[in-house]
């Protein structure tokens, strides 16, 4: 039938030399031009009906298509008693397959007209819209739960890009065929590049095989070092190819790579509490901000006064049309010697700033030069009663320098200094986008299913890669189940956590399921959280009973689980 | 858990000996009466099942001696580890098994489909993710090396129209029980017809019947499905041709039959399967609401915003042909087929009460697709595709 066969063409839809679509059913007006038989066969195939005249006359129950596109006119063809009786036939066959179907209850299809629609398509109950235009990466694709990955990530008509260590006929045959497969190791940061090519998000499973300690680092850090770094490359390829307007660019509020930059930023002393006979017998405090010759933007001083403070501040101009309440937090380049400093924002009408608010957060630095991300969430107010930060009314920066009494941190080459005294290189300020969805899924681990002589090492290295992933900047979502266990999924309800509380173990087939969820939720996003079945309490300790939550048919639990736990932790 | 074509299951070992005979109670069945299924000998005889030749037609029946050793026999398995996630789908190209093999990907399954041997394979299957492994119901030979390893069957297999009942649906089923059940498979789904121990006149239903009855007395862990009727099977039915003008063709028959989507029946059959209370048990699954032929016509023709073209064929007629076609060897598969008219002319509702099943499974009523929603998602979105197409076709005029 007609529509069956768009269904199985609708690609290779060529249009034929004289008439235009042959197969299409609209109705009415194409139809009268080629006047088909009452009962059209199954049996037909389209090169017959919208076969050109290129298609050889030996076709069966090719007159028939040619005396339809032909005007009226008895031809010989129409007397011709084979193809008069193949016809016949066919009509026959026709009424026949009706006739018969009629005394059935329930009729299984011949082909695969559901296809398009019903299984690819909307009609399917696993189909996700977003997942069209989304490719995913997913690494350890062969791993218990990547398999699951994959499989529920092709359910649902996305494109899946696996990454294998190698292309065996038995890693081939362990993923579906309409995967694409790239060869590589998250040890090496080349093969990599490859991989993340149009990849949109990045869901990471793999883990080390075996209990070296190399391998477990190469894996389960390293591995998620190259990846991120590999993805965030081309992010910024991408980035720069759209001339840094895409969503995924960093907003350059401040850089100091001349003299000129200097200016607006203004240098300022000031106390927390007035010591009148302190600050006779101190060295007071002094600061500066200038430019050397080696290029750098120093700010630098000494604070021996007690309670006092330096800092350095601007009120920035934005470039027109942006605002800070797309951006997620800044992004300061600096090398701070190892100094902790204060983040001070400052928000309110830029008329009256007697009506500031203002918002400060801890940043540390490390010896030589490093990035620090400060998100807007982590930034709290100074007087408590103030509402939470709203990024679009900010319009100071200050950085601030303030003499504390530390606990002896290891910071290594920078014993010998004197904590009164600073001196920071500015580099750039930046600001970072935010977004709506996660683009990085790891998948970490809990440590309570393995044995104790290594959880350790492996806890460590886990570890180590879950705040490279959270530093790199991407949207991130981390994952970190129970024991896992091999049993189907979707049956038992799920207890979502924060707090290394949970016990239980979870199988692979929740896990796989939470990782395609998480891919499209803004919930999830700069999330970790634990996860794991629930945990019916014995009697005495139900004080400690989790909120689980079930899934129903249309599976939602994400959300409402995700929404109550705290962001970028 | 381990399966050996040579181990006793244990189930096995406890009943005493006794050897089966089924008839099959079709007065048209040609010479063949009696089917005995052989049992596993103990392991000190060690003896392996010819699993081969179970033609079903075997007059000698195997006289077994089942000591008390058998009891102890599981220690002597060691076979292939079977994971619990494994299963295998027999039927798995079909409307109801490919439902079913997405499902279980999706919950994590390893699935193994059994599908035959074909020059152009459906390839639809091995994109999913799932192993297709070859093999033939009709030919027995070919089943035991499907089962290795494997947990669960799930057997939503029938033969097509246009074969004979007999081989697919009684033969090859009852070689693929006597397989399972050797083979230690631990649990067997089996979709069924609702009242098919109503109507032995018919003979696919009598055929499902037996099969029940052959899958109860096996000792295997069974989970026996009865079906009312498929959703995806009305679009062809019904849909298609109204959407093309073309003439439907239905019976005046009063029958109701409650339609249900193969998506909700798979996703109840995966709850039902992993529910611990649910061993050995016959659950039927129904649609939330009972249609007649006619009103399906009018709903799609409400939808389609097209009147159809319905030539209504008399229940009376398909009855005199069915008794026609009788008469002839050559015709006796067609008229099995339109054994159904018998069905229809009977005034039944197809339909149980399913609040009770609802309950034990867990399952909430909003979640079953109605065919009005089914029916309506189609239309909107076919005639969404067909606009575009339109559109596109617009387009392409021009270079002609």
């Amino acid at each position: 039938m007609a529509l069956r066969q768009i269904y199985h063409h609708e690609t290779g839809l060529r249009p034929s030399s004289s008439s235009g679509l042959v197969g299409i059913p609209v109705p009415n007006p194409f139809r009268l031009r080629f006047r088909p038989s009452p009962a059209l066969p199954l049996a037909r195939t389209r090169s017959e009906l919208g076969g050109g005249e290129e298609q050889g006359k030996a076709e069966k129950g090719d007159g028939e298509a040619k005396k339809g596109r032909r005007k009226e006119g008895v031809t010989l063809d129409d007397v011709n008693p084979v193809g008069l009786g193949r016809r016949s036939r066919q009509i026959f066959d026709e009424v026949w397959r009706k006739f018969s179907g009629l005394g059935q209850i329930s009729r299984s299809l011949t082909d695969d007209d559901e296809g398009l629609l019903l299984i690819r398509g909307p009609m399917c109950e696993f189909t996700v819209p977003e997942a069209q235009d989304t490719t995913v990466l997913v690494v350890g694709a062969t791993s218990r739960i990547g398999r699951i990955v994959v499989r529920k990530l092709m359910l649902r008509g996305y494109k899946v890009k696996a990454l294998v260590r190698k292309a065996d006929p038995e890693v081939i045959d362990m993923l579906p065929r309409s995967v694409s497969i790239v060869v590589g190791d998250v040890g090496e940061p080349s093969t990599l590049r490859a991989a993340v090519q149009g990849s949109n998000k990045i869901i990471y499973c793999a883990t080390a095989r075996s209990s070296i300690t190399g391998d477990l680092n190469r894996v389960d850090y390293q591995g998620v070092c190259n990846v991120t770094k590999a993805f965030q490359d081309y992010n910024n390829q991408l980035a720069q190819l759209r001339a840094g307007k895409s969503s995924k660019s960093k907003l350059l509020l401040a850089k100091f790579k001349s003299a000129e930059s200097l200016e607006g930023w203004e240098v300022r002393k000031g106390t927390y509490f007035q010591d009148v006979v302190a600050t006779k017998y101190d060295g007071g405090m002094d600061a500066k901000f200038e430019f050397t010759e080696t290029g750098d933007a120093v700010f630098s001083g000494y604070v021996f006064t007690r309670g006092g403070y330096v800092e350095l501040s601007k009120k920035f101009s934005l470039p027109l049309g942006s605002t800070l309440d797309r951006y997620d937090g800044l992004l300061l380049s600096v090398g701070g010697n190892g100094k902790p400093y204060i983040l001070i924002l400052e928000t309110g009408p830029l008329a009256d700033t007697s009506q500031s608010k203002l918002y400060f957060a801890r940043i540390n630095t490390k010896v030589g030069f490093c990035r620090v991300r400060v998100p807007f969430s982590s930034f709290r107010p100074v007087k408590p009663d103030d509402p939470p930060l709203d990024p679009f009314l900010v319009h100071t920066l200050t950085i601030r320098f303030e003499p504390r009494r530390q606990k002896f941190v290891e910071a290594p080459g920078a014993n010998n200094q004197d904590p009164r005294s600073f001196k920071l290189i500015m580099e750039y300020i930046k600001a970072l986008p935010t977004g709506m969805e996660t683009d990085f899924i790891l998948v970490s681990c809990t440590g309570s299913g393995i044995e104790l002589s290594r959880r350790d090492q492996v806890l460590k290295a886990k570890k180590a890669g879950e705040d490279a992933l959270r530093r790199s900047g991407l949207g991130y979502t981390i994952i970190r189940p129970g024991p896992l266990r091999e049993e189907p999924g979707g049956q038992r309800a799920l207890i979502f956590d924060q707090g290394n509380r949970i016990s239980q173990g979870i199988s692979c087939a929740d896990v796989a399921d939470i990782c395609v969820k998480a891919l499209h939720d803004s919930t999830a996003r700069n999330k970790s959280f634990d996860v794991c079945y629930e945990y019916v309490a014995e009697q005495g300790n139900e004080l400690y009973e989790l909120v689980a939550h079930l899934p129903d048919k249309a599976n939602n639990y994400l959300t409402p689980a995700l929404s109550v736990l705290e962001k970028n932790t | 858990m381990a399966s050996r074509l040579g181990s006793l299951p244990p189930q096995l070992a406890s009943s005493s000996l006794r050897h089966h005979r089924h008839h099959l109670l079709h007065p048209q069945c040609s010479g063949q009466a009696s089917l005995s299924w052989r049992r596993a000998v103990a392991p000190a005889q060690l003896e392996l099942i010819s699993v081969s030749a179970s033609t079903g037609r075997c007059l000698a029946p195997l006289l077994v001696k089942c000591n008390a050793q058998t009891a102890v026999a599981t220690s002597l398995s060691q076979g292939t580890p079977v994971r619990p996630t494994s299963i295998l789908v027999v039927g798995a190209t079909g409307t109801l098994g490919r439902q079913v093999v997405r499902r279980a990907l999706d919950e994590g399954y390893d699935v193994r489909c059994l599908v035959r041997p074909r020059p152009a394979p459906a390839d639809f299957l091995r994109d999913w993710g799932a192993t297709v492994v070859n093999g033939d119901l009709s030919k027995p030979e070919t089943i035991p090396a499907t089962l290795v390893g494997v947990h669960t069957v799930i057997d939503c297999a029938t033969g097509r129209p246009e074969e004979p009942i007999r081989t697919v649906d009684w033969e090859g089923k009852v070689a693929l029980i006597q397989c399972a059940k050797a083979m230690g498979i631990q649990k067997y789904v089996f979709y069924s017809i609702h009242n098919c121990d109503k109507h032995p006149e018919v003979p696919l239903m009598e055929i499902k019947h037996c099969t029940e009855k052959f899958l109860q007395d096996s000792g295997l862990k069974y989970l026996i499905i009865r079906l009312c009727g498929f959703m995806q099977g009305l679009i062809g039915q019904y849909a298609v041709p109204i959407l093309e003008e073309k003439s439907v063709w239905g019976t005046d028959a009063p029958t109701r039959i409650a339609y249900m989507d193969t998506q909700d029946i798979a996703r109840l059959t995966f709850i039902a399967m992993r529910n611990e209370k649910i061993n050995k048990e016959l659950l039927t699954f129904s649609g939330p609401r009972a249609w007649t032929t006619q009103e399906v016509v009018t709903l799609c023709e409400r939808l389609a915003g097209q009147d159809a073209n319905v030539t209504t064929v008399p229940v009376s007629i398909l009855k005199f042909t069915r008794q026609l076609t009788r008469l002839f060897q050559w015709t006796n598969d067609v008229a099995d087929r339109l054994a159904f008219s018998e069905v229809l002319s009977s005034d039944m509702v197809f339909s149980v009460p399913m609040a009770e099943t609802y309950n034990l499974l867990g399952v909430d009523q909003k979640d079953i697709v109605t065919l009005e929603r089914y029916l309506q998602d189609y239309f909107t979105n076919i005639l969404k595709k067909l606009k575009d197409l339109k559109a596109q076709s617009k387009q392409t005029d021009i270079f002609l």
